[in-house]
């Protein structure tokens, strides 16, 4: 059970990152527009 | 005051920025002062802006009385429903850009008109991380709860707290920030909303867990940012909804051409409408709009007016007349010497007049007029509790049953109850055709009890077709006009085809714009011309052969559809611009027993104000620009959305397809809408008082609280989405 004391950390680190990412996506814009994409292919 | 507004919203929102991320954008944009301005005759500079981000009632007035406090501004005022703003102020004593400052330290963001509307990245991010940091939380309560059962070490219980409060400590300070601003905002306005009973609970949850977490007892954590996370969520679905049906509107306005061709000498140069000025000469051809006002200076042709006038027939012009922008020129050429262009224009005029009518005064909401009642409640609830244990002598369960009142007593319900509800209101109609700017626009189809309906283009087809000829008019008719575009010739080629007529062929077809047509059929000599109101004559070496009446057509469900609204209880009335005997016809073919005949736009606004002064709740459904002033007058004004586009601009909702039977639907879907933010409502409040009760008493625990309010939430989510099962029921 004393492994808890390391892996908790190492998840919320891991979580942490994957956190990171998701905002980093957001602030390029990744999720502005989730409606146009899937018609876009329909008006070329 | 204005200036304490700036500093608290403002130094809040930095501070949070450089403890959490990137600084975003900061509230002075370059570029500001290149934003083209329009500068009045005495001197004072005019613009109008869009700002993102207005939340409520109190959003607004906030930004209109900061920016009124402000030395030099001499008008400022802002609209709920569009989020416009108009800024007149002088030159010399402030700038634009400063003002746009202002608005901006709030936490709003003015952008240019025009430009593109950004989504709320920020919000995105908040729920982002607050969902992530809940499902965290809750797996670590959920080991914390079974803990209970089989005894778990104290330091692991200890890891795992300490761990939640790293990860809430984000959720409650950078997360739940909207609501902080807002409460803060509303108390300084003196308007209580519902985001100050949120960010009441989010304070005491996060302050009792870090407190629990110093001295190791249990912590609600897990109610916390499942609570943030939801609430975010639904300011999301709000937002969106919103900003969806604003650009519908946008794409819709895009009306005027966007070139013209201009002579220059003996040539012709195709150049960008702006860039037309009074005196150009520009030629114009069938089928194109007219890019500006102006008189014709040679041709002649027909003309259509259905986007300025709403009536169908198109009129013949010829030197001298005067034409329009946004008319449509149906057959022949034109030269037109150019009058006025931009926003000078008859057309942009009367949508500037609309846009401004159509600014609204703001409404609170039912959870924002219920939120002080609210808050004052659970106030004295938690007081009642620790009056009535310390008189009982317990001191510490005071304690505990005070802070269980305050976190179980769960605004979260009673905030998603009206997004919810709505969002699944406006979705439900707007998959049936008819498209609400806002939810308000929605709901007030509840208490609407009188109906108008413009005639043209809304009950009516809007084009002409054939009401009566015989076969063999048409056939020959039909031959002639087979190549020709203008509308009576679509509409006896279409009648002929439609009842099964071979279009025989026809040599030396001369089509003269106004008069008629000529041409040989069948070996003969053929003359299709006008014969008086809505009707043609075939004539063969000046001798009649038949006539072909046309007239506008009742379109095959309108009856239907307003049979469906007569069912409702609905008084349903048909307003035209059109003669007594015509409106009587159609009014007749339509199931309608009410008309007003010959009666102008502004005669429609009038009608329309009348009967709300009598006590009723008007909505007006129309499609031409001259239903601008009713749709804007009305208590929910529909356009047509195949209609032009400035009555768009002005009505609250739009329906998209060539069909009244929309509207039947949008009343179903207000009525479901009301129904569910009812029954929504009474629910959260019937849980929060079963669960202050118990809290008042002393039995809620964390577990118990973590199943309580996801559970009403869960409720209200639930309620909203049988919106559109009813309507579906409803249908069958």
């Amino acid at each position: 059970m004393n492994s808890i004391f390391f892996l908790l950390p190492i998840a919320l680190i891991l979580g942490g990152i994957f956190a990171a990412l998701f905002v980093k996506a957001a602030r390029d814009g990744q999720f502005d527009d989730l409606d146009d994409p899937p018609e876009r292919m329909l008006h070329d | 005051m204005a200036a304490a507004i700036i500093r608290g919203a403002g130094l809040e929102r930095y501070y949070q920025d450089r403890e959490e991320f990137a600084p975003r954008p900061g509230p002075l944009r370059p570029g500001w002062d290149a934003v083209p301005v329009t500068i009045c005759d005495d001197g004072s500079a005019e613009v109008r802006l869009v700002v993102d981000g207005l939340r409520c009632a109190s959003c607004v007035w906030v930004t209109e009385h900061i920016l009124q406090a402000t030395p030099g501004v001499e008008e400022a005022t802002v609209s709920y429903a569009t989020g416009r703003a108009s800024l007149r102020w002088d030159p010399d004593t402030v700038d634009l850009g400063t003002l746009a400052g202002k608005v901006a330290a709030l936490g709003y963001r003015p952008r240019l008109l025009g430009e593109e509307s950004k989504p709320d990245q920020g919000l995105v991010i908040r729920l982002g991380v607050a969902t992530f940091a809940a499902m965290n939380i809750m797996m670590m309560s959920a080991a914390l709860y079974l803990g209970w059962v089989s005894a778990m070490e104290e330091r692991y219980a200890a890891l795992f707290r300490w761990a939640s409060l790293l990860l809430a400590t984000p959720v409650a300070l950078w997360c739940a920030e909207p609501f902080f601003s807002g409460a803060i905002q509303g108390l300084k306005n003196r308007v209580l909303h519902m985001d100050l009973p949120i960010a009441l609970a989010v304070a005491v949850l996060y302050v009792h867990g870090f407190i629990s977490t110093l001295v190791g007892t249990d912590t609600y954590f897990d109610s916390l940012s499942m609570l943030v996370a939801l609430l975010l969520t639904g300011r999301m679905l709000e937002g969106r909804g919103r900003r969806r049906a604003a650009e519908a509107a946008v794409s819709l306005a895009a009306a005027l051409p966007a070139t013209a061709r201009r002579r220059a000498g003996d040539a012709v140069e195709v150049v960008p409408a702006g860039d037309l000025v009074p005196g150009d000469l520009i030629d114009v051809g069938a089928g194109e709009e007219f890019a500006a006002d102006g008189v014709v200076a040679e041709g002649e042709a027909t003309v259509r007016l259905a986007l300025i006038t709403g009536e169908a027939e198109p009129v013949l012009v010829s030197a001298g007349d005067e034409v329009v922008s946004g008319a449509v020129l149906v057959d022949g050429t034109l030269t037109v010497r150019v009058e006025r262009v931009g926003d000078e224009t008859t057309v942009q005029r009367m949508a500037a007049d609309l846009r401004a009518a159509a600014d609204r005064p703001v409404r609170l909401s039912t959870a924002d007029r219920i939120a002080p009642w609210f808050t004052a409640a659970t106030l004295i609830a938690a007081t009642l509790t620790v009056i009535g244990w310390l008189l009982a002598g317990d001191g510490g369960t005071a304690l505990r049953a005070c802070v269980a009142v305050l976190v179980v007593a769960c605004p979260c319900a009673l905030a998603l109850s009206r997004p919810l509800a709505a969002a699944a209101g406006l979705g439900a109609a707007a998959r049936r055709g008819l498209m609400f700017r806002s939810a308000d626009g929605l709901l007030d189809l509840v208490d609407v009890d009188t109906v108008g309906l413009d005639k043209t283009g809304t009950v009516t087809e809007g084009d002409l077709t054939v009401v009566s000829a015989d076969d063999t008019t048409l056939r020959i008719a039909a031959g002639l006009e087979r190549f020709s575009m203008h509308p009576i010739a679509r509409a006896v080629v279409e009648e002929a085809v439609k009842r099964g007529i071979p279009l025989p062929r026809a040599e030396a077809v001369r089509e003269t714009p106004g008069k008629g047509v000529t041409g040989q059929v069948d070996g003969l000599d053929w003359e299709l011309a006008a014969g008086g109101p809505g009707e043609v004559v075939l004539s063969s070496e000046s001798r009649e052969i038949g006539r072909i009446r046309l007239g506008d057509a009742v379109r095959s469900d309108s009856a239907e559809a307003i049979a469906q609204l007569v069912d409702r209880g609905l008084e349903v009335v048909l307003l035209t611009g059109d003669h007594e005997d015509v409106a009587g016809r159609i009014a007749a073919q339509a199931g309608v027993t009410r008309m007003r005949a010959e009666v102008d736009p502004a005669g429609k606004a009038a009608w329309v104000r009348a009967g709300q002064e009598s006590g009723s709740q008007v909505l007006f459904a129309g499609d031409g620009l001259n239903d601008g002033p009713a749709l804007a007058a009305a208590d929910v004004g529909v356009a047509m959305g195949t209609g032009a586009a400035s009555s768009v601009l002005v009505a609250d909702g739009v329906i998209s397809t060539w069909s009244l039977k929309p509207l039947v639907s949008g009343f179903q879907a207000a009525s479901a809408c009301e129904r569910a933010i009812r029954w929504n409502q009474r629910r959260s409040i019937a849980y929060n008082i079963v669960a202050v009760s118990a809290a008042a008493a002393g039995w809620i625990n964390p577990l118990v609280a973590a199943i309580l309010m996801p559970a009403s939430s869960a409720m209200v989510i639930w309620g909203s989405s049988r919106i559109e099962a009813s309507m579906n029921d409803a249908r069958t």
